[in-house]
């Protein structure tokens, strides 16, 4: 479904993202590890169309979509969510919703921001209250939530876990795993490999910037020498 | 009694319209980061609009909507022609974008119309009165805030229920986000200024039906006063703009039956010396809205 | 002594060239009047130009200044029996007053001077577009009062005295030497270079140990006095003085003139003044005797100002001055280097510090202990509070609890240029270099402020450092223009200037390839070495650290959940833990049966 090839982006001064090669193929879930700074980040940010690539392709269901904006990318099927989560604070959880469907027509939006909030029961328990004031797990589903806004069939995620305590990164990848149950297909990125490895059926490796591993998810996370392995150690 | 009744309500008139000057330049902010000097001078476009229809003998009720729609029509202009192109740029260069802006307008009116002020004729029963509770009020006054609380009351449901609306206030909690729901820039930030103009369009009617004349350099005057609306409620705050707009008018009613005669022309002085006083003692306005820097 | 030397060159070769133009222009049959304000005009510029030009803030009040100057000057100048005629009521005695102009123009100066410090005072806290308006209130409150105190003032229809008008030109010519020497002495001294690097990058410098606040307060002093300056002969001129001259419109003239010509760029606000005065005087030779075309000026000032905006915002002269164009004295080769300096014995620690915002604990009970010649590393996954850690004991973050101590100085909750001024010497994940300046003069402001500050621990050779870093044979190459690795090794050179007892370096690597990480292990040893310092590192690359540090702290989730040398560190499953998160208790799932099963070739 996702195809990615020598992609390439810079950030300021820096070579961010350096011939990237990767895919996803449809129903998969795939995961893409590595430490801080490797550029995972960049690569989503590259594919959802926030940045734009100084070389390289990105090709959804054969379709190119290098240089396309967000708007693209979302008729296209494709939604990020972002690093930090990114909801609107200021704007109650519903909201968020609403403007996460903004492309939509009014009604379509209406309906599926009641389908949303009766999947995700805390998000039509605190529908009005403002969204800078949900905790971490929260603020995480309603930051998933709002990306299905657009039921996209293949959904982007920028470390989900992040600061969020053990019990909730395992509601997160439960919710992965649901997202794939309904048909979706899942590229995240993550620092809690051996979490999201449970969950995944295929992991990538990055380093500075670089595509460096590609394995299967079971086989990756009884490496015993993983950490080794990719922080470089 | 009666006094003070009547000053609330002046102040109160000038207040709303102050607010509504500065809410648009608060909506215009929080989208873009921009504080537009050029935000007075949509007064101006307006005010000269009044005057060529006058001539055609337009009455007063239909010249209101029009001043809405130049506003709005004029606002977004001054954004394609020439904020567009700075648009990233830094604050000091949006500055004085701005204020290149403002001298553009005000040299086109000198050449296309006149240096000298040109008058148009005031709606007739501008200066009535009415008597409410054995207090003498002015009918332009009652209207002014009678507009105000309406058309603030209608901002107030366009960002609260529309899309429109939730959209312009998600960019200006954060505009990134924003573009990655799908919404493109150049629609939010045109949006905004429509709604910028369509205020200081409101606010341009209810300030020329008083006023009675066009000149060019009439906006300036306008202008600092919106800003500083704007800034004591905290840039970037919509209902900061409006509270600082409110603040402002009375203050200015304040100041002037204070001060002994002598030294009434002084009020505006007075106003802005504790306006200073206030940015000293809050910077970040009475909201105390602050951006955070990543270090 | 070619540090003053090319600056009063570039400064007299200005003056000199705004002076032929003035010439040229008498001679190609020129308006007496009109060369006068043209000459004013470039004085009151390079007033806004010290201020603004070197600040970055944007003040709108400067010719409340100048209101404020020309008044003095007047009041204190005009003959007595000029000001008999409106100024009979004046208080304070001033009818009976009547001093020599030089005196009542310098009596105006100061005045300015006076004010300005009061206004500085008021801006000290203002972030940027608060302090504009202040100054916005500023004019507006000189030109009410301008206005209204007509016993003083003579209101809106201004005092007159034939007799202070300036009979020759002479003075203007001598003014505008002055002040256009002055303003370009400014830039390059002390003061107006530590502007400049404020306007570059607040925080950085301040991280350089420069209050920010107190060096716009020179620059608004000395540029108010300037301004000032240009009032008196502004008056002289003209021989009257009226508030309504001293309002909006021409502060928006003196302003384009100024950003048009080049904010940053002596040579540029005069030559934008030449410009704007031969431009709009075509428009108005244009405009005729039609009175509506009077505008032209303004149409044509206006979109000037928006082009220059769009196509060329730092203004037609950028950063250039005309001194740019002496030849430079070669750069002495690199050095060898230097013997290092004697390795600090100061501690550093940060004892149970807790940041706590709201319900968002970013720090509880956090400790660390650096000492001198021990390179401590601080590592953790993202989010973990690093950079707060960081930026609680550089004074960026106040700590809800805890202390931080330096050889037993308290510098919990000092401001940053004060913990720099301690010994603390930091650079910012984010890169900070001054991007406008060459590689030198960036190192030059931490020398500046050492020089003050720092006067106790020895002075570094900043060559040496500078070759250390591979940057020697490109100093005076802007910062901006290097690539990553050598704005960052730069970052760090300009942080051991500062004569640290301590670096903190917040990702150095970031950013890096492996290449590059490399690289930078050497030069961070190399430098820490070369000052004495003992340095904190805060990086993700786990390789870069295991390598350079001798001690470890891992944070999570704001605590510290491991502390050690690296071998310890590395084998801690706690640290593995935090880093690759733990598996569930269930064993891991098979492979769903139509996973692709392929590896990179």
């Amino acid at each position: 479904m996702l195809e990615v090839a020598g992609l390439s982006t810079r950030y300021g001064a820096i070579t961010a993202l350096r011939d990237a090669d990767l895919s996803v193929a449809a129903g998969e879930v795939v995961a893409l590890i590595g430490p801080n700074g490797a550029g995972k980040t960049t690569l989503l940010n590259t594919i959802s169309g926030l940045l734009r690539p100084v070389a390289g392709c990105v090709t959804v269901d054969g379709a190119d979509l290098t240089r396309a904006a967000p708007d693209r990318m979302l008729r296209a099927g494709v939604a990020l969510v972002p690093e930090h989560r990114r909801i609107f604070r200021d704007l109650t959880v519903e909201e968020n919703l609403l403007l996460g469907g903004v492309l939509i027509r009014a009604a379509e939006r209406r309906r599926r921001v009641k389908e949303l909030e009766a999947r995700f029961e805390v998000l039509a328990r605190k529908r009005t209250v403002p969204a800078g004031f949900l905790s971490g797990g929260e603020a995480q589903q309603l930051a998933i939530a709002r990306a299905l806004m657009s039921d996209p069939k293949l959904v982007l995620m920028d470390e989900p876990s992040l600061g969020l305590a053990p019990v909730l990164v395992d509601v997160v990848m439960q919710l992965i795993a649901d997202l794939r149950a309904s048909g979706r297909t899942i590229l995240v990125v993550e620092q809690n490999a051996a979490k999201v490895l449970e969950v995944a059926d295929r992991a990538y490796v990055m380093r500075t910037g670089e595509v460096v591993e590609e394995a299967p998810a079971h086989e990756l996370a009884t490496r015993t020498d993983l950490f080794a392995a990719y922080l470089g150690v | 009694m009666t006094e003070l009744v009547q000053q609330l309500v002046d102040g109160l008139g000038r207040g709303g319209t102050y607010a509504l000057l500065a809410l648009g330049l608060a909506v215009v902010f929080g989208v873009l980061h921009l504080l537009n000097f050029a935000h007075g001078e949509l007064i101006t476009i307006s005010a000269y609009v009044v005057y060529w229809l006058s001539s055609y003998d337009v009455p007063w009720w239909a010249l209101a909507p029009v001043c809405v729609a130049v506003g709005a029509v004029a606002s977004m202009g001054m954004e394609v022609v020439a904020f567009r192109w700075v648009r990233n740029a830094s604050p000091f260069t949006l500055l004085v974008t701005s204020f290149g802006v403002a001298i553009v307008i005000q040299g086109f009116f000198q050449i296309a119309v006149s240096p000298k002020a040109r008058k148009y004729d005031k709606p007739s029963w501008v200066f009535d009165t009415w008597e409410i509770g054995g207090v003498r009020l002015e009918v332009a006054d009652l209207l002014t805030i009678a507009v105000t609380v309406v058309v603030l009351l209608g901002v107030v449901l366009v960002m609260q229920r529309t899309m429109f609306g939730i959209a312009l206030r998600g960019a200006a909690t954060d505009f990134d986000a924003t573009r990655l729901m799908g919404l493109r820039a150049n629609r939010a930030i045109s949006g905004a200024f429509g709604l910028s103009g369509a205020l200081a369009g409101v606010a341009a009617a209810l300030i020329l039906m008083r006023r009675g004349d066009a000149s060019p350099t009439m906006g300036t005057d306008y202008m600092l006063k919106a800003v500083v609306a704007a800034i004591i409620g905290g840039l970037g705050s919509l209902p900061g703009a409006v509270v600082g707009g409110l603040v402002l008018g009375l203050a200015e009613v304040a100041f002037r039956s204070w001060l002994p005669d002598g030294i009434a022309g002084l009020t505006d002085g007075f106003v802005f010396a504790f306006v200073a006083v206030l940015l000293v003692v809050r910077p970040n306005g009475l909201f105390n809205v602050r951006s955070a820097e990543r270090v | 002594m070619s540090r003053v030397a090319r600056p009063l060159a570039g400064g007299v070769g200005i003056a000199a060239a705004v002076l032929l133009a003035g010439q040229l222009y008498l001679a190609a049959g020129g308006n007496d009047s009109l060369l006068r304000a043209a000459l004013v005009n470039v004085v009151i510029v390079m007033g806004l130009q010290t201020f603004i030009g070197t600040t970055g803030v944007l003040s709108l009040g400067h010719i409340g200044f100048a209101a404020i100057a020309g008044y003095t000057t007047f009041l204190l100048g005009a003959s007595e029996q000029a000001k008999s005629v409106s100024l009979s009521d004046a208080p304070w005695g001033i009818a009976d007053l009547s001093i020599p102009a030089w005196a009542a123009t310098l009596a105006g100066m100061v005045v300015a001077a006076l004010v300005a410090l009061v206004l500085a005072a008021a801006l000290a806290r203002a972030p940027a577009i608060t302090a504009t308006m202040i100054t916005v209130s500023f004019l507006f409150v000189v030109h009410a009062v301008g206005t209204n105190w007509v016993e003083l003032t003579g209101g809106s229809s201004g005092l007159t005295d034939p007799g202070l008008r300036l009979d020759s030109r002479w003075w203007l010519y001598v003014g505008v030497v002055l002040a256009v020497v002055a303003a370009r002495l400014f830039k390059a001294s002390r003061p107006g270079r530590l502007a400049i690097a404020s306007s570059e990058d607040e925080l950085a410098t301040a991280a350089m140990g420069i209050s920010v606040a107190w060096t716009r307060a020179v620059a608004l002093v000395v540029s108010a006095a300037i301004v000032g300056f240009g009032a008196g002969l502004k008056v002289q001129s003209l021989g009257s003085v009226n508030v309504k001259e001293y309002y909006f419109g021409f502060t928006l003239l003196t302003l384009s003139m100024l950003v048009i010509g080049g904010k940053r760029s002596v040579t540029g606000a005069a030559a934008g003044v030449v410009i704007v005065t031969a431009v709009t005087e075509l428009a108005l030779e244009l405009a005729g005797e039609n009175e509506r075309l009077g505008g032209l000026p303004d149409l044509v000032l206006g979109v000037a100002v928006i082009v220059i905006m769009v196509a060329r915002p730092k203004g037609l002269f950028g950063d250039w001055e005309l001194d740019d164009a002496l030849p430079r004295s070669r750069r002495a080769p690199a050095p060898p280097p230097a013997p290092p300096v004697a390795t600090t014995e100061a501690v550093l620690t940060a004892d149970d510090i807790a940041v706590i915002f709201g319900d968002f604990k970013a720090l509880l009970e956090v400790g660390l202990t650096a000492r001198g010649g021990e390179v401590v590393g601080l590592i953790g996954p993202n989010g973990a509070g690093k950079t707060t850690l960081v930026n609680v004991i550089t004074g960026l973050v106040t700590p809800t609890e805890g202390r931080v101590d330096l050889d037993g100085r308290e510098l919990t909750g000092r401001p940053p240029h004060e913990v720099a001024r301690a010994g603390l010497a930091r650079t910012f994940q984010n890169l900070r270099v001054f991007p406008e300046l060459s590689v030198r003069e960036n190192v030059d402001i931490a020398v500046l402020s050492a020089r003050r500050h720092r006067s106790s621990r020895p002075a570094p050779d900043v060559d040496a450092l500078l070759a250390l870093a591979g940057l020697h044979d490109r100093q005076d190459q802007r910062a901006g223009a290097l690539d990553y690795g050598s704005q960052r090794r730069l970052e760090l050179v300009r942080a051991a200037a500062l004569r640290p007892t301590f670096l903190l370096l917040d990702e150095p690597t970031s950013g890096m390839s492996d290449a590059e990480s490399a690289v930078m292990i050497d030069h961070v040893r190399a430098t820490a070495r070369s000052v004495g310092a003992g340095v904190v590192v805060i990086d993700h690359d786990l390789h870069f650290i295991t390598t350079i540090c001798d001690r470890i702290y891992v944070l999570d989730q704001g605590e510290v959940i491991a502390a050690g040398s690296p071998a310890e560190v590395r084998s801690d499953p706690r640290v593995v833990a935090a880093y690759l998160g733990t598996a569930s208790s269930t064993a891991p799932k098979a492979p769903p049966p139509d996973a692709q099963v392929s590896s990179r070739s």
